[in-house]
């Protein structure tokens, strides 16, 4: 079965040091859609980004910046990379050297998926 | 965040799970409604009622499991317009146990469901056997509720 997240989640993945991609509801944290590499745990990563986005939405809106637009996390094991919209997020994780300059092209391009 | 525990077992898993779910109020029960520890309400009777409530929609929708699907429904989740409640089996060595959470927009289904597995692993950890706590009876049904609800709002 395929949704229309199948394939922007399908080519996300195929990125080099790219461990799992979902989209992921912003108010509920659940998973609609995932493309994940074998031992990622899809369930909290989609509950924790969804969290930390909207957090980081509200911020944003909250010191008067607007909407946010795209999200980053860096830690020293890898990237969390984030972008919503209609209160769904798409969200990348991956290794520390993964090209986020592509991702993050084509997660701003798949945003139009989500209107 | 007031949290009050008639069982002292309950209470390191069920404050882990309050503050990293960002859980508002709730109770942990046995089937029966007896209550084990509470957050977030502030009079006894309320506690009494969320136990009653909850044991019963606990029992009516475990039977419709079984009608429907020969398993009982282990969880339920409801969203409301400001609030949510999640109400689930804890799994124990003996018997299970019900937790009812109830939690606003500063939460979310995913974080309650991720965070409810480590309690459930905690409390499947700590729980005392079966007949170390033997669960109440229909004869000292009410005694027991009174004496726990005194514990956790200090009139024992």
């Amino acid at each position: 079965m395929t949704s229309p997240f199948t394939a922007v989640l399908g080519s996300l993945i195929r990125h080099r040091g790219v461990s799992g991609c979902l989209v992921v509801g912003e108010r509920d944290g659940m998973i609609v859609e995932a493309n994940l590499q074998i031992g990622v745990k899809g369930d909290a990563i989609a509950a924790l980004s969804a969290s930390l986005y909207r957090k980081a939405r509200r911020s944003a809106l909250a010191a008067g910046f607007g909407e946010a637009g795209f999200f980053e996390l860096t830690a020293d094991g890898g990237r969390v990379c984030a972008v919503g919209r209609n209160e769904l997020v798409l969200v990348v994780i991956g290794e520390p050297g993964v090209n986020v300059g592509i991702i993050r092209v084509e997660m701003l391009r798949a945003l139009e998926l989500f209107q | 965040m007031r949290l009050t525990v008639a069982a002292s077992w309950v209470e390191g898993p069920l404050r882990q799970l309050v503050a990293d779910a960002r859980l508002e109020l709730g109770v942990l029960l046995h089937p029966s409604g007896q209550v084990l520890g509470q957050f977030g309400f502030a009079r006894s009777v309320d506690v009494m009622t969320a136990c009653a409530l909850a044991a019963a929609t606990h029992a009516s929708s475990a039977e419709l499991g079984r009608m429907l699907e020969g398993q009982p429904f282990t969880g339920v989740h409801y969203v409301g317009a400001t609030r949510q409640f999640w109400r689930a089996t804890v799994p124990t060595t003996s018997t299970p146990l019900i937790l009812f959470a109830v939690f606003d927009e500063e939460s979310s289904l995913g974080l309650v469901q991720l965070f409810f597995r480590q309690f459930c692993e905690a409390v499947a950890a700590l729980a005392p056997a079966a007949d170390a706590e033997p669960a109440a009876l229909a004869e000292n049904f009410e005694s027991e509720l009174n004496r726990n609800l005194a514990v956790m709002f200090g009139r024992a």
